[in-house]
């Protein structure tokens, strides 16, 4: 079901980017904030300036985590994408296999748990 | 009210509610006809106030909700349309009277009320009413708009009446409380004198009338109104109605600053944007004519001010949503005023505050719902979420409605509907179920809720009843990614290439597998070298005149654009069988069947023969050929590929395939041509190293040796053979090979032409290999070493010049010279059959067949040294040769002089040769020196002498005589003289070369050897010269001789040589010191005979 709430959030991460004049895109804040609330869960959106999206669901009732501390993860989360693309034998596009991404998001995860 | 509308917006609030029923038994489709006609006249502009009244028709109102009608005025029912059908006049009581019980339903809050009569025609006996109007038919009815439009006119009457009852009726003491339904118990026993109470009441009748005034089209007071509603509710705290009077205020500026309307599709009204903009500017003259007030500039600042700004719409609405969410009661109206404000913030664009807004209307809850009333929640949530322009979202919710139309709560589901809606979420999920759009450019969407989805549309269509869209859809689900179930369905159902049609006018377009394997590279395969078709005459012409002016140009011609067109330089022939390679893999984790798998071609007539294969899982690439027989001449061009996987047939087209690498795809096919095929006396063999060859023998044989190979040709194609020719060519040997390889006679096989299919011919040809085994160098190299150790004195021999030092002790054993000399020699050649016959002959085609033939060759008898020894003259001497036999059989070897010498295997001996000829024929003998050998197995072998060695025998050209005392000396030859005598000595050279020799001079020393080493050149009182001693000899001509003539007087007796020496003045000539090797001559001096 995950896959539907991180899909329809996208329209919210769309509106948001579309919202910042196109002026400003160049110093736009890649976190997006909350996306949306839902009865279960919390969305959080943050974007690249390449546009790639990503998307953390946290529990509603996960109060621990602070703006703050989502916004560190995003960063984390993209400094390790980012080094995912540095490598040379990833094809863009390909499922990433990397296991120092997997460990930078499972350690994550256990944090946030 | 338990019924939301979920069409609601915020203009509804300045229509009237007109609901039009049918009554009795009236034909669905003939009062929806009807309805249409009323609905039709949806704004009435009335006569005299210029105001226009706008009617909301409902053909189904539940009267719950008519109870609302005080709450706002929208809600109330102010007109009643009934449609019945009465065909005879004895039914009219009957029908009059449930008219009446009809518009006791809405009793309490008709206006006015009609009643449209079908099958009648005035023939009722009691007076015209104004409320009835008779039809003949449904057909005939051309006045009903008329109608309508005059009933509209009344309810305006009646509406504004009440509107000016209540607008004035302020001044009075009693005003009455205006209740929602769920309040009136709430109310009961309140003190209605207090202050509170009163401007409650105030508040709600202010609000009421504002409900009104917009009704009636007077948009200005109706914000006045509202204005002071909110101000009064406020301060008394009455939130329902503080919300109400809020809402009223933001449908009113809302009407005010869209007149185009918030609705974005037809609902019930159907104001175009002209029509709205006239309407737009007809409210505002009519609000001012009514109050009667100068269009001054004071006027329309306040009315700016009256009418809230964009943001402030939304705020108030905010606010009253905030509001009614403190009733749970007011649900329904919470609901519809969160849809009103989405609709307004959509038209404002601020999609995100809507979605907030949306949001909140998920989580109103309306208590039990109906499925139907689920389905249409979402359903609208959706259409909502469409109009932001969140189609995720929007995709989401439409599938939730999707499922909620088959929830297993539902007795009947509706696989249908919720198949149509799923199809309708598609576009939400970027997924299009056209193959071709899924093709190109890279993948988009959300892969695994596409995933998901597509198995919900194959589930859904097959719980339909429709296995033939199940089958397409699970086609298409499996392009994208796996599933296996599709081929239990195919197997009812079998999946073709047709276009599936929906009863709704969507296509679904073939699915074809193209992924199924996926193919990487398609290349057209030339023919067997043995069937290619070669152009007899006037290929070079024909393929220059097209390309370039250029013999050769670096610059290729760029048609990297038709290179799928492009022409391929190598032709197929009619009627054999082509072969087409494809590189595949199947990118599936499970193993791919792929059955009738063939070629899709254009051009000419082409008999694709299918192949099935099997591609284990994540396969890598693998090649797969599939064959076909062009029937017809022309050029071919292959278009694509068919496959049938899973019972699914597919159609590739190569155009349509993204990464697939191709060489080109069309070919000239060339008419057809006979088929040799070729067999042969021996055994075949691995094919030779370079040539393309259709066959290959492979033999051995000994040096010398001869064999027959009969090659028999069969025609086994269809056409006669007309011709056949037959060429060898030898491949490139380092040996050099006496004699002729091959040799054969093809006039026998020739008489057999024309061959008929079916009819074979056989040609012998003859392999006799005739190669020099003899080791070159080292040969010589002997020869010159066992020149010193034989001869041991340098005395004269026609190769003693060429001694060289001898350069090491080699071994001289039979062992080490036969490892050295025991190779096996190759030698190869290519026998090429050209052919040709048929259709094709007479296009100039021919074909060939070539027969690699391969010989080693062993060595059986070669020489392994080659020696000369002086003979006793110098016209003379023995040549040794050391002949081996290298083979595993004995051997008798026989000269010419019948001289036999047996050779046992692996035996050298030596054979001595006396060499006896004269100069003269020297060179003529040594060429026909051929020493042939006898093998025991009945074989002839012939052995060759080097020709190096045969110069080196040759003897020199000036030829040397010595004659003492008359008598011609040679090297043995003593010449005897006596002591006192005038010994005569003559020196005659004789010039067999072919250039005149000289000056010479020569210089007869004599020296006597006393057999010890020691010879004695001091002589003077011994031997004395009669005349010189020193001759001189100028130019000798070819063919011509010199004599130089001396004598020598001997003093004493015993044995004496003379030494000729010889000095060269030419100095510019270097001549061979072979060349003047003369004779040492041995006198004999004797006593004098006593007399």
């Amino acid at each position: 079901m995950f896959h539907y709430t991180v899909h329809t959030s996208l329209d919210v991460v769309e509106e948001k980017i579309s919202g910042v004049g196109k002026a400003l895109a160049d110093q736009r804040e890649l976190y997006l904030g909350l996306l949306y609330p839902t009865e279960d869960y919390k969305v959080y959106g943050y974007v690249t300036n390449s546009k790639v999206k990503f998307v953390i669901v946290v529990d509603s009732s996960n109060t621990s985590l602070r703006d703050n501390e989502i916004r560190s993860m995003f960063r984390k989360l993209h400094n390790s994408f980012t080094d995912v693309m540095c490598n040379p034998f990833y094809n863009p596009g390909d499922p990433i296999q990397s296991k120092a991404f997997d460990s930078i998001v499972s350690t994550m995860m256990v944090q946030a748990c | 009210m338990s019924v939301p509308d979920y069409m609601q917006c915020a203009e509804d609030h300045q229509t009237a509610l007109v609901v039009v029923q049918p009554m009795g038994i009236v034909p669905e489709d003939q009062f929806f006809r009807i309805y249409k006609r009323i609905a039709s006249v949806s704004q009435v502009s009335i006569r005299d106030s210029q105001r226009v009244l706008f009617i909301r028709y409902r053909h189904h109102y539940p009267p719950e909700n008519n109870e609302w009608g005080d709450f706002q005025t929208h809600r109330k029912v102010v007109g009643l349309i009934s449609v019945t059908s009465c065909t005879t006049t004895k039914e009219w009581p009957q029908t009059s009277d449930r008219f009446q019980g009809q518009k006791e339903v809405f009793g309490s809050t008709l206006y006015d009320s009609r009643l449209l009569v079908f099958g009648l025609q005035g023939e009722v006996a009691e007076q015209q009413r104004t409320d009835v109007a008779f039809y003949p038919s449904y057909d005939d009815c051309p006045d009903v708009e008329k109608r309508v439009e005059d009933f509209v006119e009344s309810i305006f009457i009646v509406l504004e009446s009440k509107r000016l009852d209540r607008a004035t009726d302020k001044s009075g003491d009693k005003i009455q409380l205006l209740c929602a339904p769920f309040e009136k118990k709430d109310f009961v026993g309140l003190d209605t004198d207090s202050r509170h109470y009163k401007k409650r009441c105030q508040g709600r009748m202010r609000k009421h009338v504002g409900d009104l005034c917009l009704q009636a089209g007077m948009l200005q007071d109706a914000l006045v109104h509202y204005h002071m509603a909110v101000e009064l509710l406020r301060s008394v705290n009455d939130f329902l109605w503080l919300g109400a009077a809020l809402e009223g205020l933001c449908s009113a500026s809302v009407i005010f600053h869209y007149p185009g309307g918030t609705a974005w599709k037809s609902g019930a009204r159907k104001p175009g944007v002209s029509s709205a903009a006239d309407a737009g500017k007809r409210h505002r003259p009519g609000a001012l004519t009514t109050n009667g007030i100068s269009a001054d500039t004071s006027t329309e600042i306040g009315r700016a001010k009256n009418c809230l700004s964009q943001e402030d719409i939304i705020e108030k609405y905010k606010e009253a949503i905030s509001y009614y969410g403190k009733y749970k009661s007011a649900g329904v109206i919470e609901l519809e005023a969160c849809i009103k404000a989405v609709r307004v913030l959509a038209i404002q664009k601020r999609a995100r505050e809507a979605s907030e807004c949306l949001q909140n209307v998920v989580y109103i809850n309306l208590g039990q719902l109906s499925e139907e009333e689920k389905i249409q929640r979402y359903s609208v949530l959706s259409e909502l979420y469409e109009l932001i322009g969140f189609h995720r979202k929007s995709a989401f919710f439409k599938r939730v409605a999707a499922m909620q139309c088959v929830a297993p709560t539902i007795p009947e589901p509706g696989w249908k509907a919720c198949y149509k809606l799923l199809l309708e979420t598609l576009p939400g999920y970027s997924l299009s179920l056209d193959p071709k759009d899924f093709s190109k450019g890279t993948h988009r969407g959300w892969a695994a809720v596409q995933l998901r989805l597509l198995h919900e549309l194959v589930y859904a269509s097959r719980r339909m009843g429709n296995p033939g869209l199940s089958v397409r859809h699970l086609s298409f689900l499996l392009k994208k990614e796996v599933t296996q179930s599709l081929e239990n369905y195919t197997s009812k159902c079998p999946g073709g290439m047709e276009v599936i049609s929906l009863p709704d006018g969507l296509k679904l377009p073939p699915v074809s597998f193209t992924k199924l394997p996926i193919v990487r590279s398609v290349s057209l395969l030339n023919l067997p070298v043995s069937l290619r078709p070669h152009k007899v005459k006037g290929l070079l012409g024909q393929g220059m005149s097209s390309a370039s002016p250029f013999i050769y140009s670096p610059i290729t011609m760029h048609s990297r654009g038709d290179e799928r067109s492009k022409k391929i330089d190598f032709q197929w022939v009619q009627g054999d069988v082509c072969e087409v390679q494809l590189m595949v893999y199947n990118p599936m984790p499970f193993e791919l069947r792929v059955e009738n798998m063939g070629l899709l071609t254009s051009g000419v007539d082409f008999e694709s023969l299918p192949a099935a294969l099997s591609l284990p899982a994540e396969s890598g690439l693998y090649p797969v050929t599939l064959v076909g027989v062009p029937r017809t001449a022309g050029n071919i061009t292959i278009n694509g590929y068919h496959t049938s996987v899973f019972g699914v047939s597919s159609d590739c087209l190569l155009e349509g395939l993204v990464g697939v690498k191709s060489s080109g795809c069309m070919v000239e096919v060339v008419p057809s041509l006979p088929r040799l095929q070729l067999c042969t006396s021996l055994p075949r063999s691995a094919h030779l190293s370079s040539e393309d060859l259709s066959t290959s023998v492979s033999l051995r044989l000994f040096n010398g040796e001869m064999q027959q190979l009969t090659i028999t040709l069969e025609n086994i194609g269809t056409e006669t053979l007309n011709t056949l020719e037959l060429t060898s060519k030898n491949l490139s040997t380092k040996e050099k090979l006496f004699g002729e390889f091959l040799t054969w006679d093809l006039q026998d096989a020739l008489s057999h032409l024309p061959l008929k299919s079916g009819q074979s011919v056989s040609i012998p040809v003859n392999i006799s290999a005739k190669l020099d085994f003899s080791g070159q160098e080292n040969l010589l190299h002997d020869l010159n070493d066992d020149g010193i150790s034989v001869t041991g004195l340098p005395v004269s021999s026609p190769l003693r010049q060429v001694l060289k030092p001898r350069a090491e002790n080699k071994p001289v054993g039979s062992d080490a010279s036969k490892n050295e000399f025991n190779h096996v020699k190759m030698l190869e050649a290519v026998l090429t059959f050209k052919y040709s016959g048929g259709a094709g002959q007479v296009e100039g085609y021919s074909r060939e067949l070539s027969l690699g033939v391969r010989v080693d060759v062993e060595p059986s008898v070669f020489f392994t040294r080659v020696s000369t020894l002086p003979a006793t003259s110098t016209r003379q001497c023995h040549l040794l040769l050391d002949v081996f036999n290298s083979t595993e059989h004995e051997l008798t070897l026989s000269a010419k002089n019948n001289q036999d010498l047996v050779l046992h295997a692996s035996e050298c001996q030596r054979y001595t040769h006396t060499h006896t000829q004269t100069p003269p024929s020297l060179k003529a003998i040594s060429q026909s020196q051929r020493t042939s050998l006898l093998l025991r197995n009945e074989l002839f072998v012939e052995g060759v002498l080097n020709q190096l060695i045969l110069e080196h025998l040759q003897l020199a050209p000036l030829q040397w005589d010595v004659v003492v005392n008359g008598k011609p000396c040679d090297c043995d030859v003593i010449a005897d003289c006596r002591v006192g005598d005038a010994v005569p000595l003559e020196v005659k050279l004789t010039n067999r070369s072919k250039s005149a020799v000289g000056p010479f001079s020569l210089t007869v020393v004599p020296f006597q050897d006393y057999q010890n080493g020691v010879q004695n050149y001091d002589l003077q009182d011994a031997v004395s010269f009669i005349g010189s001693n020193t001759f001189y000899i100028s130019t000798v001509k070819p063919t011509e001789n010199s004599v130089c003539v001396g004598a020598l007087l001997f003093l004493y007796t015993g044995d004496f040589y003379l030494n000729i020496k010889f000095q060269d003045d030419s100095t510019a000539r270097d001549l061979p010191p072979a060349w003047f090797c003369l004779p040492s001559v041995h006198v004999k001096a004797q006593e004098p005979v006593e007399l």
